[in-house]
């Protein structure tokens, strides 16, 4: 009777299942899938700081002024048009008309006056680089006059993300309190507006119908899913089976599965980013080598490294070795060639008769040179960033081609705040890491000023007429006038022999083209198209066709597993009550 | 105060002690090697000085650190955390909606990774030098030797890539409206490859402890008793013999509780599981202090309070250790 018992809500409990099992969701909803492997910090934008946040953001919040897709220019945003002042120091924008944020409210010039006055008082991390000259005032609902204190080449661009004023003025009470609110009260005016978060998971935006962008059209795409792995090899694997459409990040090793899924488009998009092995500029309290102190030495050092062989062995030869840095993401307009007879490159037979000639010789045959007085082997302390993919190879590549032309190489592992603190003390030689770009120049500049050491001066290094071209270029609003002078400061620079450039570091992306289309390069032709500066793609985009849905016979899968486990465990337990009898001492 | 009183008093005292000992060196620890989180933060991101200084001092970074460390003791034992340098929300906030994913996965692992071992442990000792003992013996040290994340992958690429039946990654389908039931099963088949790991992984553990300590009480006099008394076989093993050895593993079993919210680090890096190891290496990035010294807190509460536990558990169990 108790088995009979037993089968019986084995059963209904499996029949139970079934209907679970088939009620799938009846879903004719668009949804653009993007995978990445980075995490989410905060997407308040006076808080966050990782690249996964500014691309949900340039996805939530409009600028007055956007950013065209093919080379960066300024065209409008939410701001229609602008007028300059014959100063050119003053521009009044115009909004466009009938503008609201996506929860109703109007978006007016008060927003933005708000933003900019309270960005200033408070200073918001990711506004106050662009806000910190100007003041705002409102001349009607529409109209917002904007000036600068000081000649400023980025305007009229006016692209810091536009803050609600009717959510966010209860919140900014403070400094402190407006960093501390989580962000997620899904108002915005940009193209999709977040509607759920979950830290470590996934971020889901929906279309926000005022947008200006859709121009009256109903949004073609309904809900925009940005999906953390923290495992790349999963994510590629989720986009070869159709559950991405669009990934970020994509692994040197899973570069040829992709290329060979003739549904997928794997591209290298180039947005500024680079790496260098960099040398310690002596600026810091603690020294490098004295060896390094000497340009020859630097310049022998350079010829050293094999460039080609990064490009080749670490980047698959999908980048080409370039020479000088870069300043900005647009590279054709802002980073020079450097003149062939100033070039660094890879010449071993070079770089050992400047250290002959220096007088750098390896007098104990140990195969590492000593200074000129026979004293203190070139031996290099090399900080290996533990934070990073490359670090790794590049230091060992560095450490052969070193023992090439006599120098030793000594690595110390830190992760990256490690290895920043070594870098402000000054107790390293050289170390390999890079920097991202921004659209205007300024930003990378700075990083190599006398005010950025101690800080973000990584290179421990100045020049006086770098100084000048720098306060120069920073108020010089001709750009052909600008350009020149940035070309002169990073030849400079790169005649220094501080920074080995040692190549381009693009954003490697896949997207499936069966899904979705009108996927936008950012700078034109060469650039990513997610992970961008100003998300160009995601108002562009257009499903092909119907939208696939993802198979769900899996679920029978599980509901089999849990009712065999269920059936075997419930026989069992049917089975065994015999023996009881049996075991009663 | 009885014997049991004070044995009860003595230890838990201790465990006090030895927890705010280590929230004291963690502290101090945390900051032996100079950083600046800020800096660290917003390299590269274009942001002016005055910003960067606004922030250090919204962090309490200015102070000097015997004020951060009385100001970070007073809060602490108030229960305030602190608010995270990385998402600048309050730390306990941040761990405790991680907790539910980090103990799911690992405590339904380690309760099956206990259960089964220790009963093949049993019939590995119980059936000693047959093919039953040889087989669970080395298959659970074959599990037991691998490194754990490669045990994962190799699932993950076995059963989510190629054969395509689990997903490859995560705690739900992303972007799920799901409830109730549904979503359970959703979490269910997301939890179903990462557990089976950590389930795989740990099971030599206990059968081996379970073996031994069964084999050490299958030599005892009392058995020889139990079998003269014509008790069958599987009596004098379920009676007699197995609750006897089981007093290591119960101890083993609570110390591995312990570990439990440590959560396993690098199987949620290869599932992408959004547990509490993953959030102990964002938050080395940084370093994020304030969410550090919180999740080491809570994992010390966590191995503190279960040693805790197995100790007086085996005072109990055990009637032969004295009541000092």
């Amino acid at each position: 009777m108790r088995r009979v018992l037993v089968l019986l809500a084995v059963a209904v409990f499996i029949a139970s299942l079934v209907p679970i099992a088939l009620a799938q969701e009846e879903d004719d909803s668009v949804v653009l899938r993007i995978g990445d492997t980075q995490n989410w910090s905060s997407l308040n934008p006076t808080a966050g700081f990782l690249f996964a946040d500014y691309e949900v953001w340039n996805m939530h919040y409009g600028t007055l002024t956007n950013k065209a897709a093919d080379d960066f220019e300024v065209i409008p945003g939410l701001a229609e048009s602008w007028e300059a002042s014959d100063d050119g120091l003053t521009y009044t924008y115009t909004l466009r008309e009938g503008l609201t944020w996506s929860d109703g409210e109007p978006l007016t010039s008060d927003d933005v006056v708000w933003n900019i006055t309270t960005a200033n008082e408070q200073a918001w991390a990711n506004h106050y680089a662009t806000t910190i000259n100007l003041t705002a005032v409102a001349i009607d609902e529409r109209t917002v006059e904007i000036t600068s204190s000081v000649p400023d080449p980025k305007l009229p661009a006016m692209d810091f993300y536009l803050l609600p004023k009717h959510i966010w003025e209860p919140i900014a009470t403070d400094d402190v309190a407006v960093t501390e609110y989580d962000g997620l009260d899904g108002v915005g005016s940009g193209p999709f507006v977040l509607s759920e978060y979950r830290d470590q998971q996934s971020a889901t935006l929906v279309a926000n119908p005022s947008f200006y962008g859709w121009e009256g059209e109903d949004p073609p795409i309904d809900e925009v899913i940005l999906q953390y792995f923290a495992n790349p090899d999963a994510m590629v694997a989720a986009l070869l089976q159709g559950e991405l459409d669009v990934i970020n990040n994509v692994p040197i090793a899973s570069v040829a599965s992709l290329e060979d899924d003739p549904d997928i488009q794997f591209i290298v998009g180039e947005q500024g980013s680079f790496g260098e092995i960099a040398l310690n500029g002596g600026l810091a309290e603690g020294q490098p080598h004295p060896a390094l102190l000497d340009l020859t030495v630097r310049q022998a050092i350079s010829h050293g490294v094999d460039r080609q062989a990064i490009v080749d062995d670490l980047w698959l030869g999908l980048v080409e070795p370039q020479d000088a840095i870069n300043a900005a993401a647009d590279v054709s307009k802002w980073t020079p060639e450097i003149p062939e007879e100033n070039r660094l490159r890879y010449d071993v037979n070079r770089a050992n008769q400047l250290l002959d000639e220096g007088g750098y010789l390896d007098t104990d045959d140990d195969g590492i040179r000593e200074m000129p007085d026979g004293t203190n082997p070139i031996v290099l302390r090399h900080g290996v960033n533990t934070d990073g993919d490359l670090a790794q190879p590049i230091a060992e590549l560095f450490q052969g081609w070193m023992a090439e032309i006599g120098i030793g190489v000594e690595f110390s592992s830190q992760d990256a705040d490690q290895l920043f603190e070594t870098i402000v003390a000054g107790d390293y030689d050289t170390f390999f890491w890079g920097w991202g770009m921004f659209v205007d120049p300024d930003y990378m500049l700075v990083n190599l000023t006398e005010s950025e050491l101690g800080n973000y001066n990584d290179a421990n290094w100045t020049d006086p007429r770098y100084e000048e071209l720098y306060l120069q270029q920073k108020v010089e609003t001709d750009e052909a006038t600008r350009i020149e002078m940035v070309h002169e400061m990073l030849n400079i620079f790169h005649d220094s022999a501080i920074y080995i450039v040692t190549s381009p570091e693009p954003e490697l992306q896949a997207y499936r083209t069966d899904t979705f289309e009108g996927w936008v390069r950012q700078p034109a032709d060469i650039g990513p198209v997610i992970m961008t500066q100003t998300g160009a793609s995601y108002p562009l985009l257009q499903p092909i066709g119907a939208e696939a849905e993802g198979g769900d016979d899996v679920n029978w899968v599980l509901i089999g597993g849990i009712a065999a486990v269920v059936v075997i465990g419930g026989v069992l337990i049917a089975t065994r009550r015999r023996g009881t009898a049996d075991e009663r001492e | 105060m009885s014997g049991r009183g004070r044995f009860l008093t003595r230890k838990v005292a201790g465990s006090v002690l030895t927890l705010a000992f280590v929230l004291v060196f963690n502290f101090f620890l945390f900051r032996v090697v100079p950083t600046d989180p800020v800096a660290s933060m917003f390299r590269g991101r274009g942001v002016p000085q005055e910003a960067l200084d606004n922030l250090r001092t919204a962090f309490g970074l200015d102070q000097p650190i015997l004020t951060q460390f009385v100001y970070f003791v007073r809060e602490t034992v108030q229960g305030n955390l602190g608010i995270s340098y990385q998402t600048r929300q309050p730390v306990w906030e941040e761990i405790v909606s991680r907790i539910p994913a980090t103990a799911a996965l690992v405590g339904i692992s380690a309760i099956l990774s206990a259960l089964i071992g220790t009963f093949g442990g049993i019939v590995a000792a119980w059936r000693r030098n047959t093919w039953k003992d040889h087989s669970i013996t080395s298959g659970t040290m074959l599990f037991y030797s691998m490194p754990d994340f490669w045990l994962g992958m190799i699932l993950l690429v076995v059963f989510a890539v190629v054969l395509g039946w689990f997903p490859v990654g995560g705690i739900v389908t992303a972007g799920t409206n799901a409830t109730g039931l549904p979503l359970l099963l959703d979490q269910l088949r997301h939890m179903f490859l990462p557990a089976l790991t950590l389930t795989l992984a740990y099971l030599g553990e206990y059968a081996l402890i379970t073996r031994s300590s069964l084999l050490e009480v299958m030599g005892e006099d009392y058995l020889t008793v139990a079998r003269a008394k014509g008790l069958l076989d599987r009596v004098v093993r379920r009676r007699h013999a197995v609750p006897n050895a089981l007093l290591p593993v119960v101890t083993l079993i609570a110390i591995n509780f312990g570990f439990v919210l440590s959560g396993a680090i690098a199987v949620e890096s290869v599932f992408s599981w959004p547990g509490l190891g993953k959030a102990t290496a964002e938050a080395i990035r940084g370093p994020d202090l304030p969410m550090l010294q919180g999740l080491f807190l809570v994992f010390s509460a966590a191995v503190i309070f279960f040693n805790l536990v197995a100790d007086i558990a085996y005072g109990y169990l055990d009637p032969r250790v004295e009541d000092r």
